[in-house]
């Protein structure tokens, strides 16, 4: 490659091309470098914009205060009205019991979906018979395909309907645990959480996938020779060969989870109050933003408030996949991952 | 040959509950999609009709509540400007990944804020949008067709740049060498030799990047907002099917109800077909 | 000469070496597929755009529209059957008006940045938010409805009696159980099941809420406590929340033992089973169109019209019974309303505070506004102008 482009570029031959024959080249180089850094440009522009529009609602209760007070109450809203420390007196968007929301569904969706898309990931490459791996592989992936507000719409008809007996079978079994008991209403935290496992399943899967794929397999036919089972091949060369690659997935996931905004708002309840148990109705970051945006958009500081909800959505979710990808890239040596399952087969997954 | 010692029992059973664990999670994984396409087909087939496709939505209170034409025709224009926006722009980004950065500083950076972009939150891309553009009234306009399109193209960008970059990798370099050798510019290079031959499995991003842009309702709700009819003008709300079913979800009557899993069901089918023929595309293109 | 050796050799390289024939034609197709798509997209647009909207309501939700024969409105759920009935109506006769149910304090929002022609209310806006908006504002009271209190528990019929210390008590979490003693002691020879009781209350800024509130507030101090003042958005203690009156109903109809407040238009849409309500005369009083409209008698009327109707001191009224209000600038055009949008608000209420009208509120069981209000109202739409000079 490189030796081509000194042939043509370098020295002066006969050949050479005059400046003008060559404009389109730079051109075209110049276009798609310019088209390149605009992109990065463009969004640190969006970035600089969100922060400055949050600004306001930061201002009013304090950067600190937004994320440990417990008063998303917009009734309190006073406007001009300066945010005391001492009481919550004309001040709200103290936005804890939405932080936490936004954790303790993500949480369960882990708790869920990850051990399922890790045990996924080995049956279909370590154990099912090679002619269903693709379709198995391919099957799972489609659960990428399906659009959010559907798995909304299947959370609000079927999901919670069908499963409210055993909301609160489990709210009874387990009322010893904290956090678990009380009357189970339909919408929950707890399905919120099962529906994001299974939103993110499909993306823990194919990347647990392809980290799976990539232990060389002279470990694994030495355990075999050693005389491990199968399954103690897995335990011994793919699991520990595999965990970091596999934690970059999940916290890929987690990164997916943190910030879907609307198969939960169908699903959690919209309450604004801090539930009780995990069975009872809540509130996420996102799903708030979703539900307030259009009686706070005359108002500066309840808009600016949802902006800095959306800010810290932002933030939280870059950090998480900045993380999943140092786990990924080191355990795939290199190879590029991201948070699309690019659904069913990715090209990458062609290139390999 | 010495006989090998026989696995004990106790590993050996450990080995086929472990074993038949894994499988079970398999087919637990499995039975979200079994059922989410079990409903979608018996709740929603049920709505399709003749109707339910020629007509919009009318808002009535009671009586027939109109179907989802304008809902489709909505999502397709709203998602086909996106992706005039996003792949030429993706490729284009891909090419100079490819072509001219390489291993530059410059488009390492590139790579990797792609690459993180794609976890970004839909929600967030509606609400950069909902900033820069609606607040703006750009274009005379608060919540309009085209900043709709934008969201969805920011969303569908780092998906065509991080396949395309993959396809134009595997043109072979010998390919490039041996036009270059002949003399041909570096541009006619790009746009005779490496876009055609990598052509099939560009579109395959393409493709993929367009079904992952018509399912997304969270930027849509912020840039596009609803309207029931239907409605040529880029630059005024229109209907979509994602925001329709999102609306839809939230109605007590069952007509409306039955409308929401119908275009589920519309809007599905319309997203596995696009997945059905880029997977067909990059079929081909791995043959060749 | 170079060139054209280049563009032989690239040729015979891509024939021989990477694409078949067979490949080209499937990427022709794939791309042929993609280009149709997308010439259905701007085909589509561009025919429709050139001839405005068939048939159909190009309804744009928040842009004001400039075109005369389009209005756009936002607002209270409340009150949105009655505009979508007045817009088919009006739609015969060349308008169309594009109504987006937001919710009250929505509607509000979008009439303060005149993002709408007008916003549809049910409590009137305050003096500070009216402060807010780009101008002084003319509220048209046009109708009544009651807010009934719906519930769905298998087995139990409409008329279970509520007053507003219990209902304040339920929606406070305090009471659980439909068999409470706070209940059944109101309710003396009824069975009530042990069924959990689940509160469903709205998520998004609403005058069905601070109708709802007002009456609790009214009844039960310790509601205000926990909750606050009546307002549009309160701090709930329990329940789901849900948008729009059709929101709260559709939970209701999705949780047993649910409890929730909505419209009776709503109501009866969905076949709901409500409560009888103790006025403030002490009597339980089923929601119905004649209780609304006892409500709406004997109540003060200030000279901008701002009424409340809630807690009527009519014996025989419906207590959370509200009023629903047309909201709009009296100087459309100095507002920024293209002078087509604000002749069409004009004629919207026209007809809205006509006999007909009126009429059509008592379809969808709503109470019209008595004879003395209406021609009150009547007198407030001569004043509205366009720059200064009087609409048509």
């Amino acid at each position: 490659m490189d030796a081509s482009v000194s042939t043509v570029q370098g020295g002066r031959s006969v050949l050479e091309r005059s400046p003008l024959h060559r404009l389109p080249d730079r051109v075209l180089q110049w276009g798609l470098s310019a088209l390149a850094a605009g992109v990065l440009v463009l969004i640190g522009y969006f970035f600089i914009r969100l922060i400055g529009q949050s600004s306001t609602a930061f201002g009013h209760i304090g950067f600190f205060n937004f994320f440990v007070r417990n008063n998303w109450d917009v009734s309190q809203l006073q406007d001009g009205a300066a945010c005391t420390t001492a009481s919550n007196a004309g001040c709200t968007f103290g936005a804890w019991a939405l932080l936490l929301g936004t954790v303790i569904t993500s949480a369960i969706a882990l708790i869920i979906g990850v051990p399922v898309a890790i045990a996924t990931a080995l049956f279909v490459t370590e154990l099912c018979p090679r002619r269903f791996r693709g379709p198995l592989a391919l099957l799972v992936d489609l659960l990428a395909a399906v659009p959010s507000v559907v798995y909304g719409l299947w959370g609000v008809f079927v999901l919670i309907p069908h499963l409210k007996p055993f909301q609160q079978f489990l709210a009874d079994t387990f009322s010893f645990l904290p956090f678990v008991g009380g009357t189970v209403a339909g919408p929950s935290y707890f399905i919120a959480g099962l529906i994001l496992a299974i939103m993110i399943l499909p993306i823990v899967s194919a990347i647990s996938r392809e980290v799976i794929s990539t232990v060389p397999s002279e470990h694994k036919e030495a355990a075999l020779a050693l005389g491990a089972t199968r399954w103690e091949m897995i335990r011994i060369a793919v699991l520990p060969y595999s965990r970091a690659g596999i934690t970059g997935g999940a916290m890929l996931g987690l990164g997916r989870a943190i910030g879907e905004t609307i198969a939960v708002v169908l699903v959690i309840g919209n309450s604004p109050k801090l539930g009780e148990q995990i069975f009872s109705q809540g509130y996420t970051l996102s799903a708030v933003i979703a539900n307030e945006f259009g009686e706070a958009a005359s108002t500066p500081v309840y808009r600016s408030a949802l902006f800095a909800a959306g800010l810290v959505l932002f933030v939280l979710t870059l950090l998480v996949n900045i993380i999943a990808r140092r786990y990924v890239v080191r355990a795939t040596g290199g190879k590029r991952m991201a948070a699309d399952v690019v659904v069913p087969e990715a090209p990458a997954g062609a290139a390999a | 040959m010495t006989e090998l010692a026989p696995i004990s029992s106790r590993r050996r059973r450990s080995d086929v509950v472990m074993r038949g664990l894994l499988g079970v999670a398999t087919i637990v994984a499995l039975v979200p999609l079994v059922l989410v396409i079990y409903w979608l087909l018996h709740e929603g087939l049920s709505a399709w009709s003749k109707d339910f496709f020629t007509t919009d939505p009318n808002g009535n209170f009671l009586g027939y509540p109109g179907g989802i034409r304008s809902a489709i025709l909505g999502t397709i224009e709203i998602v086909a400007l996106a992706t005039l926006i996003s792949v030429p722009i993706g490729i284009g980004v891909a090419l100079y990944l490819t072509e001219y950065g390489k291993d530059s500083k410059f488009a390492n950076v590139v790579r990797y804020f792609v690459d993180v972009m794609t976890g970004v939150p839909s929600i967030v891309f509606g609400l950069f949008i909902y900033i820069v553009l609606v607040l703006a009234r750009t274009g005379g306009s608060t919540f309009a067709a085209w900043k709709g399109s934008i969201a969805l193209a920011l969303l569908m960008l780092p998906i065509v740049v991080r396949s395309s970059e993959v396809v134009l990798l595997l043109v072979p370099g010998s390919l490039r060498e041996a036009a270059l050798a002949l003399g041909a510019p570096r541009w006619r290079v790009v746009t005779r030799v490496v876009l055609p031959t990598s052509l099939s499995g560009l579109v395959t991003g393409a493709l993929l990047a367009v079904a992952r842009g018509a399912g997304e309702t969270a930027p849509l709700l912020f840039t596009v907002a609803f309207a029931q009819g239907l409605t040529g003008n880029l630059n005024q709300s229109m209907n979509s099917l994602p925001i329709q079913i999102y609306n839809d979800i939230q109605s007590p009557r069952a007509e409306v109800v039955t409308r929401a899993w119908g275009a589920a069901l519309t809007l599905v089918v319309m997203i596995l077909l696009l997945n059905l023929i880029a997977r067909a595309a990059s079929r081909r293109s791995r043959l060749g | 000469m170079g060139r054209r050796s280049t563009r032989d050799y690239g040729a015979h390289l891509m024939k021989e070496k990477i694409l078949r024939k067979r490949q080209i034609t499937a990427t022709a197709v794939a791309i042929g597929a993609a280009l149709v798509v997308a010439a259905c997209g701007s085909s589509n647009s561009s025919s429709s755009s050139s001839a405005p909207a068939p048939g159909g309501s190009s309804s744009s939700s928040s842009s004001s529209s400039g075109g005369s024969g389009t209005i756009s409105g936002a607002g209270s759920t409340f009150a949105a059957p009655i505009y979508m009935q007045w817009g088919s109506t009006l739609k015969g006769q060349g308008l169309t008006v594009n109504y987006n149910a937001v919710g009250s304090g929505a509607g509000v929002a979008q009439l303060q940045s005149a993002t709408v022609d007008f916003a549809g209310s049910d409590p009137a806006m305050k003096p500070d938010e009216v402060k807010a908006a780009k101008g002084p504002v003319a509220q048209f009271p046009i109708g009544f409805g009651a807010i009934t209190v719906s519930y769905n528990l298998s087995g139990v019929k409409s008329g279970i009696k509520l007053d507003g210390k219990t209902l304040g008590d339920i929606f406070l979490g305090k009471v659980k159980k439909w068999n409470d003693p706070e209940i059944t002691a109101l309710n003396p020879g009824l069975s009530l099941p042990s069924t959990a009781i689940t509160v469903v209350h709205r998520s998004d800024s609403s005058g069905t809420t601070k109708a709802f509130t007002t009456f609790l507030s009214a009844y039960n101090p310790a509601w205000t406590a926990a909750a606050g003042m009546p307002d549009k958005i309160v701090k709930w203690p329990v329940g789901t929340g849900a948008k729009g009156n059709s929101g709260v109903a559709a939970a209701i109809k999705q949780t047993a033992g649910g409890i929730g407040y909505v419209e009776q238009a709503y109501a009866l849409q969905n076949g709901f089973t409500y409560a009888s309500v103790k006025n403030s005369s002490g009597k339980f009083i089923a929601p119905t169109l004649a209780a609304a409209s006892a409500a709406a008698e004997g109540i003060k009327v200030p000279p901008d019209l701002t009424i409340s109707t809630i807690n009527s001191p009519n014996p025989a009224a419906y207590p959370i019974t509200s009023q629903t209000f047309v909201i709009t600038y009296k100087d459309m055009c100095k507002a920024g309303i293209a002078q087509g949008a604000a002749s069409g608000v004009k004629k919207f209420l026209d007809y809205g505070l006509s006999s007909a009208g009126q009429g059509v509120e008592k379809q969808l069981f709503y109470a019209s506004l008595p004879a003395s209000l209406l021609s009150k109202a009547q007198a407030q739409l001569k004043t509205l102008t366009c720059n200064g000079s009087p609409l048509q």
